[in-house]
């Protein structure tokens, strides 16, 4: 609701921006037609009279002008010129661009070099320099603001052609006989004109800026005729005695140009869809907690998740992507969390430390009690204690997950001193250490090296190590061999193994794989739409399992040495967790689907050490619990 | 290292010699005679004619191109008619203020800039990201000219701050206290169109990159928040940061003609006004190659300072 404020917000500035630049515009057209004085008729008997005096509104300049009139002559001039400029600037340039960004080849780099040399140019020196060549005059400053401005289209323009030329409905034009011409009108123009429309939009602020700047300098309009820029330059000599005849022109100015650069972001968010609906907002520091009532403690597990729920708020859309999941985790064990993508399994990962991307993340309901403590709505400084010192996270990928411009030694060094004081050089020794304990070889020499020096498997040691570096008591790893291929997969399963024997570690080991959870976990829970819908010790669920969704989950993996067996992709899609049916999230995708199933809500059955979400199992629980 | 360097210098000649080309081809375009617009309108044919044969204008373009171009490699930029003294002379003398001028405001607009992207991302929506985001809009809408105007007014004849034009005391000892209590307006007012271009691409790279997994991984690992943003997300987003600050650089080195105009700044780009009105040719063309240069090299620099910045750039 928040975000949605501020958009209308900067929606209702840009209107504003919109509104006053009309009035503007709307005085320059009518300013013929206003019963103004004469603005370049002298009076030197009346120089100087300041404003709201009889007969000047504005007062009157060093020749006795009517400054009122001059006014808004010289705004619509400004604005005559500055948008005559953006409108030659663009044809141009984009017409440049297109031809260089269709063409391509050698066309596009003798164009290419060419803009770029312009490039080179501080912009202002070159249409000094143009002007310098055409002579002073208000044309020739236009000529030369428009010059200077066209190799950012070009270069904009072209760079938008490259990316269309080669799509498929060019192809198609293509095969389908249409000239070059034609292609470039009715296929590649329509594309293009809103970057140009962006582009101008971005850019009529400038021009006006800029040729009001060369008739300051005497290089613009030449006297009796005035723009805003040369009254402004003319009033210079009488800023100290008589301000009024500098501000007058000089507000002006600022006016329209804050109008049109208002006006101009609001067209580039309206135009740009990627801004769109405050996408570009960045994560907080910690995911926003907006709960009813705290679930009571229960149990004194290590870690303990309570009907935790995670939401995802998009404009008025609610993403349910964790539904109420409870999950504990003792030292020395081992959880793993199964489940498609979209499951919620990973939401539910970086919901225990609030590392939940928030915009648009919320935790609306339950707790995560580490050690008895909730964690959820916890202080900042709380969450960050223990982030990466008792509880730490492996991602996957950790091209993207490292730091790319950080070396690993820095990076390790930092995960020490955020939660110890030790000197550098201590926390140094200690990197190698870590990097050696999780088998890098040369660990000496790699703490010096660049993420993107090493390889996809070295990467992801780089990154337990990281979450080792404060010998935490519970390691969520998120995904953390799917990146890799198979044998180096087998490597680090085999890592996180010994880890977790020799140092007591609680790991929750999120995964879409059957076969990892085989290898190292001691409990399993299977996730399907934001709840979970299975749950028990690894072994008993891997021979039988109870809900359907676990039996084709698993009949999706094909096992070694088992012959040929079929491998049964599950029919559909899971639902999307904004309009989550009700009763059984699966019932659409099941063959054993029947009425009951989508009458209401199932509970999670617990049997034993095993519990289902289904009203007809596969197996009944009790009989496998012996 | 220096291997990247000798490679982007080298890379600098083509785009050197092509600055010269334009250069020269847009002074070619010059309707008229040349000398005769030196001369006046009462200049004698013989005077027409001595000059043009001493400007080496009645030989054919590529010729005069070149002998323009090799004199100008030997340093001698030519005789200004204005001025009555050599190109180069001037053109140095003058530069050197108004490097003091640009370089102080562009590192105030870098300073400035950069911090305020970062406080603004850092605290987007909030009540300092609105404050700063109207600033930089006031900033990048106001003419710098305008702004010099309204700061005489205002700090130099109503508070009597500081002096209201000049690079020195017309009395007085020439020292650094001068220098900076002169300096401190047209710097200021140079700066702030620039300072508000790179506040805004500096938030807008700082939201592009706090939205990236590492980021991410620096919260997970219980690095505090302050440490995230200023250096984490700041060290990244420099990346992208960096190349504007070089497109700045040259909006700096180039809009300080307008400041120095209004502050009576003794640099090149007063100098260069003055010439055109003058029509003093040769000061022009020298001025506009010499300034033009002198920005090539500073990107230059800038690209070494980005491949230093970013270890993933091969040198």
């Amino acid at each position: 609701m928040r975000t949605f404020l501020s958009l209308l917000a900067r929606n209702r500035l840009a209107l504003w921006g919109g509104v006053v630049l009309s009035v503007v515009v709307l005085l320059a057209l009518i300013t013929p037609l206003l019963p103004l004085a004469e603005p370049d008729v002298t009076d030197t008997a009346n120089r100087f009279k300041p404003p709201f005096s009889e007969g000047a509104l504005l007062g009157t300049d060093h020749l006795g002008r009517d400054l009122l009139s001059r006014l808004l002559w010289g705004t619509r001039l400004s604005l005559a010129v500055g948008f005559a400029a953006a409108l030659i600037a663009a044809t141009v340039g984009a017409t440049i661009g297109i031809i260089a960004g269709f063409y391509g080849g050698r066309t596009d780099n003798v164009i290419m070099r060419g803009v770029d040399m312009l490039m080179a140019f501080p912009y202002i020196l070159l249409a000094l320099a143009i002007v310098a060549a055409l002579g002073p005059g208000l044309l020739n400053a236009l000529i030369a603001v428009a010059a200077v401005n066209v190799p950012f289209f070009a270069r904009n323009i072209r760079g938008v052609t490259v990316s269309i030329a080669h799509k498929e409905f060019v192809d198609a034009a293509r095969l389908a006989g249409m000239s070059n011409a034609r292609i470039i009108l009715f296929e590649i123009l329509p594309n293009v004109l809103p970057v140009i429309v962006i582009a101008m939009s971005t850019t009529i602020g400038w021009m006006i800026l800029e040729t009001a700047g060369l008739s300051f300098l005497g290089l613009g309009s030449q006297p009796p005729q005035a723009d805003l820029g040369s009254m402004l330059g003319e009033a210079r000599a009488a800023l100290i005695t008589n301000p009024h005849t500098s501000i007058v022109p000089g507000a002006m100015i600022l006016v329209i140009v804050m109008c049109i650069n208002l006006l101009g972001d609001g067209v580039r968010d309206a135009l740009d869809p990627r801004l769109k609906s405050g996408a570009l907002s960045r994560p907080m520091p910690a995911t926003a907690v907006d709960r009813a009532e705290v679930p009571a403690a229960q149990g004194d597990g290590l870690l303990a998740v309570q009907q935790l729920q995670t939401q995802f708020h998009v404009k008025d859309r609610v993403y349910r992507a964790v539904g109420g999941v409870d999950l504990t985790v003792e030292p020395g064990q081992c959880l793993g969390i199964i489940g498609e993508s979209g499951s919620g399994k990973s939401v539910t990962a970086l919901s225990i430390m609030g590392l939940v991307a928030s915009p648009p993340g919320v935790i609306t309901g339950g707790a995560v009690r580490f050690k008895g403590e909730d964690l959820i709505g916890a202080p900042y400084e709380t969450l960050r204690s223990l982030r990466g010192d008792r509880v730490a996270y492996i991602f996957q990928d950790p091209l993207s997950t490292l730091h790319p411009l950080y070396t690993l030694g820095d990076q390790l060094i930092e995960a020490v001193q955020s939660h110890h004081r030790v000197a550098r050089a201590e926390a140094r020794r200690r990197a190698i250490e870590l990097l050696t304990s999780v088998r890098i070889p040369n660990a000496e020499s790699r703490v010096d090296s660049y993420p993107h020096e090493l390889s996809g498997g070295m990467r992801q040691r780089v990154g337990i190590a990281m979450a080792l570096a404060n010998d935490p008591e519970v390691i969520i790893a998120d995904e953390p061999t799917t990146a890799l291929d198979v044998t180096v997969q087998a490597q680090i399963l085999s890592l996180l193994d010994d880890l977790r024997r020799e140092r007591g570690l609680a790991i929750i080991f999120i995964t879409h794989d059957f076969g990892v959870v085989a290898q190292l976990c001691d409990r399993v829970a299977v996730m399907y739409a934001g709840r979970i819908v299975e749950e028990g010790p690894t072994k008993a669920i891997l021979t039988a399992p109870a809900h359907p969704y676990t039996a084709r989950l698993m009949a999706c993996v094909p096992e070694l040495g088992q012959g040929r067996r079929r491998l049964e992709a599950i029919t559909g899609l899971p639902p999307v967790v904004d309009k989550l049916p009700a009763g059984c999230a699966f019932a659409e995708r099941c063959i054993k689907t029947r009425d009951a199933c989508r009458g209401g809500e199932i509970a999670l059955a617990q049997s034993g050490a095993r519990a289902v979400r289904c009203i007809d199992p596969d197996v009944a629980l009790a009989e496998t619990v012996a | 290292m220096a291997g990247y360097i000798l490679k982007r210098l080298l890379s600098a000649i083509p785009v050197l010699l092509g600055i010269t080309v334009i250069v020269f081809a847009i002074m070619a375009l010059i309707p008229g005679d040349p000398a005769t617009a030196i001369l006046g309108s009462f200049a004698t044919p013989e005077n027409v004619e001595k000059l043009n044969r001493d400007l080496g204008l009645d030989k054919p373009l590529v010729a005069q191109y070149f002998i323009w171009l090799g004199n100008m490699l030997q340093g001698d930029f030519g005789q200004s008619f204005a001025l009555n003294r050599p190109v180069i002379d001037e053109l140095l003398e003058r530069f050197g203020a108004t490097l003091i001028l640009a370089g102080t405001a562009f590192v105030l607009c870098s300073l400035f800039g950069v911090m305020a992207g970062v406080v603004s991302a850092a605290r987007q929506y909030g009540f300092a990201d609105k404050a700063i985001t109207f600033v930089v809009l006031l900033g990048i809408s106001i003419p710098s000219f305008f702004l010099g105007m309204m700061m005489i007014l205002t700090f130099a004849v109503s508070l009597r701050w500081f002096p209201v034009s000049g690079m020195w005391p017309i009395y007085g000892a020439r020292d650094l206290g001068a220098l900076i209590s002169h300096l401190t307006m047209p710097a200021l007012a140079l700066a702030v169109v620039a300072t508000g271009v790179i506040a805004r691409l500096s938030r807008s790279a700082m939201l592009e990159v706090l939205r990236q997994d590492f980021i991410r991984t620096a919260r997970a690992k219980g690095v505090p928040e302050r440490r995230v943003i200023w250096r984490h997300a700041l060290r990244a987003a420099m990346v992208s940061i960096i190349p504007v600050l070089g497109i700045q650089a040259g909006f700096v080195l180039s809009g300080a003609v307008y400041v120095e105009i209004v502050f009576q700044w003794p640099g090149v780009g007063r100098m260069l006004v003055d010439a055109i009105l003058k029509r003093d040719i040769l000061l022009v063309q020298g001025g506009v190659v010499f300034v033009a240069a002198c920005y090539v090299m500073f990107n230059i620099a800038v690209d070494v300072a980005q491949s230093l910045l970013d270890p993933r750039i091969k040198t």
